[in-house]
């Protein structure tokens, strides 16, 4: 029964597709939830879904690294980072984020309906000329915003964990864009690049120290000398 | 008018009407229980609604017409809203019945009249209460639209009726943006009907009432109807939201045996989704009045969303 319905490509389709919406909302809560603990909780149920994606993408396309894909990101994204970071939270003991730069939740979620009819606008003038399937196309166009709703987050929140959150959202939607606008190596390698920046970021934040915002962790970095940049 | 929409408009009508209390004490009796007390029992709205109809309206001497057309104006539209929204059978109405835009304006005119009958007791607290109503619902009102918007799009209909009619002749929900868009509807029936994160009905405390500060200069009879319009606006959005995700056993044609099981896959669903708002309410805190359009917000982001992904394939 399962398995009949599991190799039905149109309702495959229409679950992939309800799993793009539902990634959108996950950025859109991490954009706007003040609570650090459910702010994770919400990105690991972004990577979840990513997975999610990634597996039913393999029924329909067959092709295996689309599995190998889907087994890295919930090994990495779902269990070991969300993990971590909540280590180093209990660590730090702040729950929190209540600080906002430029734009309050309310105003960044409207900037980032924008920045999707902006993805939208952008890929189809660019994919005109190649027959791609709607759904590769929602599914750049889905990747492409959720990129951009995590640069919202790294420009909007104030506290360096909710960044990394950012940069992390950031991670899934360039992974989203490769899993659709297929056979990218370029992508991969600009996944992994990101992937070394959050990793580093990671570990000075955790030698530093994570409760601060930026200025404070420049002070920090000073006193400690390890950075002697001048402060803006 | 034909003879089956005048069955319609008696059995949908007096269905909804009948109904409509239980799902309020529903709602209180799960927030009982997930509080770990025993609670009112199921039918408590029905004696308190029959008490209040025996007790006698005192009105403020400052009080003018407004204060006492407003309860039956209230109730008046709201059982005309009923129609808009078939729980019973699709009948087949005459044109208008069923339009969502008018089903919008019908809600507009009984919030109106609510904070209009606030300012007019001349009390500090309805006068607070409308204040605060006018000024949320600045926020609200344009989610509304955009949700209703959404599912106009979505089913290439701006009648209830026939968005109904399609709904229920599939068995699983006709667009996968049909669950998105029942999100925010969720939102907006916690948000009409004045619930926990935006206002608590539960209570007569100053510094959150909203929906409880209009009415506290009500008393007796018109207490009653409008508690009884309150709980018929809630039924309603209850029955889109419904009619929208779920609409399994809502019969399309008439017959007796139709309406029967409509009637009852409806009190089954509605009790259950009066148990999830129960559920809901208990989990999460109040809001400050500020974060609310945060709030607000995040429902206007489903239904935008939902029109996008509409459009994208």
């Amino acid at each position: 029964m399962i398995a009949s319905l599991l190799a039905d490509p149109a309702l495959l389709e229409d679950i992939v597709r309800i799993l793009f919406v539902f990634v959108l909302i996950t950025a859109a809560f991490i954009l706007s939830t003040r609570n650090i603990a459910s702010l994770l909780t919400v990105y690991a149920v972004q990577s979840l879904l990513l997975t999610l994606i990634a597996a039913s993408f393999y029924l329909i396309e067959g092709s295996e690294k689309l599995l190998a894909i889907a087994a890295l990101t919930l090994v990495s994204k779902v269990l070991l980072i969300p993990l971590f970071i909540n280590l180093i939270g209990e660590k730090i003991k702040i729950s929190r984020d209540l600080e906002f730069n430029y734009l309050e939740p309310t105003a960044s979620l409207l900037v980032s309906i924008g920045l999707i009819m902006l993805a939208y606008v952008f890929l189809s003038g660019f994919f005109d000329e190649y027959v791609l399937g709607k759904l590769f196309f929602i599914g750049a166009v889905i990747g492409l915003s959720l990129t951009l709703m995590g640069m919202l987050v790294i420009f909007s929140r104030r506290k360096v964990i909710t960044k990394v959150i950012g940069y992390l959202t950031m991670e899934n939607g360039v992974l989203l864009f490769g899993i659709f606008v297929a056979d990218l190596p370029f992508v991969i390698e600009i996944l992994i690049v990101i992937d070394l920046m959050i990793l580093v970021l990671l570990t000075t934040i955790l030698a530093i120290g994570l409760d601060s915002t930026k200025k404070e962790y420049h002070q920090r970095l000073q006193t400690l000398k390890i950075w002697s940049g001048r402060e803006e | 008018m034909n003879a089956s929409f005048l069955l319609f408009i008696l059995l949908n009508t007096g269905f909804i009407l009948l109904v409509s209390p239980f799902f309020m004490s529903l709602i209180k009796k799960v927030k009982a229980y997930a509080q770990g007390r025993e609670g009112p029992r199921l039918l408590q709205s029905y004696f308190d609604l029959r008490k209040l109809m025996q007790k006698e309206v005192v009105y403020s001497p400052n009080s003018s017409i407004i204060m006492r057309i407003t309860p039956y104006l209230n109730l008046g539209v709201l059982l005309l809203a009923t129609l808009f929204v078939p729980v019973v059978f699709i009948p087949n109405a005459p044109a208008g019945i069923g339009n969502i835009i008018v089903f919008l304006y019908l809600l507009v005119i009984e919030r109106f009249f609510t904070a209009l009958c606030g300012l007019d007791s001349g009390s500090a607290f309805g006068g607070m209460g409308s204040s605060r109503l006018m000024s949320l619902s600045a926020v609200i009102e344009p989610t509304m639209i955009i949700a209703f918007a959404a599912l106009a799009y979505v089913l290439k209909t701006v009648n209830f009726h026939e968005m109904f009619a399609i709904t229920a002749g599939s068995t699983i929900p006709e667009s996968p943006t049909l669950s998105l868009i029942s999100i925010s509807l969720f939102i907006i029936i916690i948000v009409e009907t004045g619930r926990i994160p935006v206002d608590n009905p539960a209570t007569h405390l100053e510094l959150t009432m909203i929906n409880e500060a209009m009415i506290l200069e009500q008393s007796g009879k018109n207490l009653a109807l409008i508690e009884l319009a309150h709980a018929i606006k809630q039924t309603i959005l209850m029955a889109v939201l419904i009619n929208t995700l779920a609409p399994w056993g809502l019969a399309t044609e008439l017959t007796f045996a139709g309406i029967v099981i409509s009637c009852f896959y409806f009190l089954v669903k509605a009790s259950l989704l009066a148990g999830l708002i129960g559920l809901f309410e208990s989990s999460i805190a109040k809001m400050r009045l500020f974060r609310l359009p945060g709030f607000y917000m995040m429902a206007f982001f489903f239904s935008a969303l939902t029109i996008l992904m509409e459009v994208f394939t």
